[in-house]
């Protein structure tokens, strides 16, 4: 059994007439930088009294059952509750709820002991019964995120008040940062009383969780607010008041951000607003790198995508640091051929990535595809060697990434046609039914897959296995049963350092025979008002706007 | 032929196309390419086995034949009991009624404005037929109808949010704050001038023309010159004579953008992140959450009928030459 949590990376949707618009008047001149720009780091007060954030996904009630979105839904939500581990910044899930976790040499048993004195909202006291119940809640509720989670956990045991053993089917190396540091505890005197989760609505009581903040007003579409627990078991957090505010689009939300009506974003600005927005004088932006890949994928079922050497062949005729300099204004960080971010603890950098045209083009002339016309597009059985690439409508970057690798490829003789489509019919082609086993329907695509992808690094089978079970984000029909071993042993091998071994052959074998070419992850750009608020804590890979953020300096993880 | 069976035939009609236009509404969400189903399974709906997604699926009765669905997308409407939203697992006329009132605001303020500015330019403008003025006038109009909605908001988030500071440039209230009584008012109405006054100069263009040329016809006419011969002054012509019949077809432009106005305006509410109709719309189609597309397209539906149907039965009242 396997746990997930990846989804499609958030389209950045792009108001280019907005930033034109924007960015013409707003100047006021005159004020200089404070110097803080180039910093990656943040800085700002460090305690603020209300802290305005702007959001741009139309979120529902934000409980663990009736959050919409994972990004930024699961992250508002999880302000409220806590699991029982606790990512920190470098990305490794350390102890929270749990204040020992001890796992069996077998990988089969958890005993975890809770720490003292948390406490619900309503001042109840979180006990080991309460963890159990959760377990057995999700177990039994709907199918989504944290059911799945749970699915591999046979038995839950609340041993006394504070300790729970847990027992799982089969033993899984990723177990603490994909359940332990993911799920959040129920309060069971609340959840008890629910026989339908999906519908819960917010009331006095639904808003009753373990977390730093609790929800105090909803209205889905419109705002959240958030006060802040005083008897939070971390101590007390930062900001006393949050309030969350939905904009329809970002241009909307950058406006705003620009008048003073809010205070920070949870939405990475688009590259062209980050010197915007450090000009302004009373803004800055804290941009860290990000796990969120872009890529470009091929449908590995159809010749000539079916061979290695053509794949091989197209991932040398991209410039990805072109792509970085010209579409992200140098504000991305070059994909690895490997797949895995330069900053993951997983990279090996012995794995090369290479721009190499006219190899790409040997490599090309090699498998027979040539150009016997000589009209600059070789030829696959007599038939042009042309391809179309479909790319979000939405998403006005992919677009100009999805243009450039046109041109490129184009220079070793692939004609490429981009077209851009509506996102759901974009997962419509890729995708179908959000399930692989139900084929795809295109030549090639642009596509990404969001931070949680790569935090993890027992995903990085889900993208390449051929087994649906285990390889259940691979859209790219890809097969190789080399690959589908490694992919096994990274799922199932316990020992860490053996488990690095497995990553790093991974990699290599994902750099040889290129499942899909990871061109790009686009850096994370958060732009604030350091006068309000500026002291982030910013995890590695997934940016500073989860709830450490806002958890005092002692009681981090 | 009498009134009555006319109206009769006319109610006919109008069922008719209420019966086609509602069978439209349950089609096109499912023409639409794209599934609900990441919306219904939340968001990790790769991450589920195929018998999960079936159940899913099952639950939110896609499974089943599409006629069979249709039918239990008539009974809802007729028991009026419109289900849950998929995304936020809110009764649907729920959704509307919340959103519906924050629309109005916008629009029947803005077709207020609209109507009495684009009424008086329209009928000056023919009156002064020709001078700089109507010409002036005129280009300005053409040109103002041909302004993108979102572009002029932006312009005008831009000039008096952004850097003036004088208006908010989102929402419909201020989040977080908790006004009564007159200071809630005055915030609603601080929140709502933006988009109103962008609603209202873009609307004003539709009513001006319409109102220039049905003065300039009426002005034609032998009894408008039997007036003037009369001796009566011209302002008097203009008021008593012209403007109240030139009014006519005008009246008809203006009750059919009622029925629009319940539609929302689904750029506006956009651009200034208002919380009305015309975004939940939006929203909905983008997520393909279909139970909420269904429930707004038929409030539109309704309304534009009505609105039609207000039109047709109004005007034989206000003009006796097209009673039957």
């Amino acid at each position: 059994m396997f746990v997930r949590r990846i989804t499609r990376a958030a389209a950045p949707v792009l108001g280019l007439a907005a930033v034109l618009v924007l960015g013409a008047c707003g100047s006021d001149g005159g004020t200089e930088d404070t110097g803080s720009s180039g910093d990656s780091g943040s800085s700002g007060a460090a305690t603020a009294e209300t802290l305005r954030i702007g959001i741009m996904s139309e979120e529902g009630n934000l409980t663990p059952h009736t959050y919409a979105t994972g990004f930024p839904g699961l992250n508002l939500t999880m302000l409220s509750y806590d699991s029982l581990m606790q990512i920190d910044e470098n990305g490794e899930p350390q102890p929270w709820l749990a204040e020992t976790v001890e796992g069996s040499a077998d990988g089969l048993t958890y005993t975890l002991g809770l720490a003292d004195g948390v406490t619900w909202h309503d001042g109840e006291p979180l006990t080991a019964e309460d963890v159990t119940f959760s377990v057995d809640y999700y177990k039994a509720g709907p199918p989504g995120r944290f059911a799945t989670a749970m699915g591999n956990v046979s038995q839950a045991v609340a041993q006394d008040e504070s300790t729970v053993v847990l027992t799982l089917a089969t033993p899984d190396p990723s177990f603490q940062i994909r359940v332990l540091a993911d799920v959040p505890i129920l309060p069971q005197h609340i959840w008890s009383g629910i026989a339908d989760p999906d519908l819960a609505p917010f009331d006095e009581t639904t808003n009753v969780g373990s977390g730093p903040y609790r929800l105090v007003e909803s209205d889905p579409g419109v705002s959240y607010s958030f006060e802040a627990y005083p008897e939070y078991f971390r101590g007390e957090p930062k900001v006393d008041e949050l309030v969350v505010v939905q904009f329809a689009d970002e241009a909307g939300a950058t406006a705003a951000l620009r008048s003073g009506e809010i205070d920070t974003m949870m939405r990475s600005i688009s590259p062209e607003q980050i010197d915007v927005l450090r000009g302004t004088g009373t803004l800055d932006v804290i941009e860290a790198p990000e796990y969120t890949t872009t890529l470009l994928v091929f449908n590995t079922a159809v010749p000539p995508f079916d061979q290695a050497e053509f794949r091989q062949a197209v991932a040398l005729a991209v410039d990805r640091q072109r792509l970085v300099d010209d579409v992200f204004l140098g504000a991305a960080v070059v994909g690895n051929a490997g797949w895995v971010h330069p900053d993951s603890p997983w990279y090996v950098d012995s794995v090369e990535t290479v721009y190499d045209p006219e190899a790409a083009a040997e490599l090309l002339d090699e498998i027979g595809l040539t150009d016997s016309d000589s009209d600059g597009v070789r030829e696959l059985g007599g038939a042009p060697l042309s391809f179309e690439l479909l790319v979000a409508s939405n998403n006005a970057l992919r677009m100009r990434l999805a243009e450039l690798i046109g041109e490129q490829l184009a220079e070793v003789g692939i004609d490429v046609e981009v077209s851009s489509v509506e996102m759901q019919t974009l997962d419509d082609a890729v995708w179908p039914g959000y399930d692989v086993n139900l084929g795809r329907n295109y030549d090639m695509a642009m596509w990404g897959w969001s931070a949680p992808s790569q935090a993890d690094i027992g995903q990085m089978a889900s993208l390449v296995a051929s087994d649906p079970a285990i390889g259940n984000l691979n859209v790219t029909g890809y097969s190789d049963p080399e690959t589908d071993a490694l992919a096994v042993q990274l799922d199932t091998e316990l020992d860490p350092a053996a488990r690095q071994q497995v990553a790093n052959q991974l990699q290599q074998r994902i750099a040889e025979e290129v499942p899909f070419v990871s061109l790009l992850h686009p850096n994370g750009a958060y732009g604030y008002n350091p006068d309000v608020f500026g002291d982030w804590v910013s995890i590695t890979g997934t940016g500073p706007m989860t709830k450490l953020s806002f958890i005092p300096d002692d009681g981090q993880p | 032929m009498n009134a009555r069976r006319l109206g009769l035939a006319r109610l006919g009609q109008y069922a008719i196309v209420l019966v086609v236009a509602v069978s439209l509404n349950f089609a096109l969400p499912r023409l639409m390419p794209g599934s609900p189903l990441a919306l219904i399974a939340g968001v990790e709906v790769g991450e589920m086995t195929p018998e999960e997604r079936a159940a899913v699926t099952a639950d939110a009765g896609l499974d089943e034949p599409l006629v069979v669905q249709y039918l239990t997308y008539w009974k809802s409407i007729l028991t009026l009991d419109f289900g849950y939203s998929f995304r936020q697992g809110t009764p649907i006329e729920e959704l509307v009624l919340d959103r519906l009132p924050w629309t109005l605001l916008l629009t029947l303020t803005a077709l207020v404005v609209a109507g009495a500015i684009g009424i008086a330019l329209g009928a000056f403008a023919a009156w002064r037929r020709g001078s700089r003025w109507d010409v002036g006038s005129l280009s300005f109009m053409i040109a103002l109808e041909s302004t993108p909605q979102f572009w002029l908001g932006m312009l005008f988030i831009a000039l008096f949010s952004v850097s003036l500071g004088w208006l908010p440039s989102f929402g419909a209230t201020t989040p977080g704050v908790e006004l009564s009584g007159l200071a809630w008012a005055a915030d609603v109405a601080e929140h709502a001038v933006l988009p109103v006054l962008t609603l209202s100069i873009l609307s004003i263009p539709a009513v001006y023309l319409s109102m220039r040329y049905s003065t300039l016809s009426v002005l034609g006419e032998d009894y408008i010159r039997t007036a003037q011969a009369k001796g009566l002054r011209p302002r008097a012509v203009m008021l008593h004579h012209v403007v109240r019949t030139a009014l006519l077809p005008v009246t008809t432009v203006l009750a059919l953008r009622l029925g629009w106005a319940f539609g929302g305006t689904v750029v506006i509410e956009t651009v200034f992140s208002y919380p009305g109709l015309g975004r939940l719309m939006y929203d909905a189609v983008s997520a393909r959450d279909y139970p909420v597309m269904q429930g707004t397209f038929l409030v539109f539906t309704i309304a534009v009928l009505l609105a039609n149907l207000l039109a047709d039965s109004l005007y034989p009242r206000l003009d006796p030459r097209t009673r039957v």
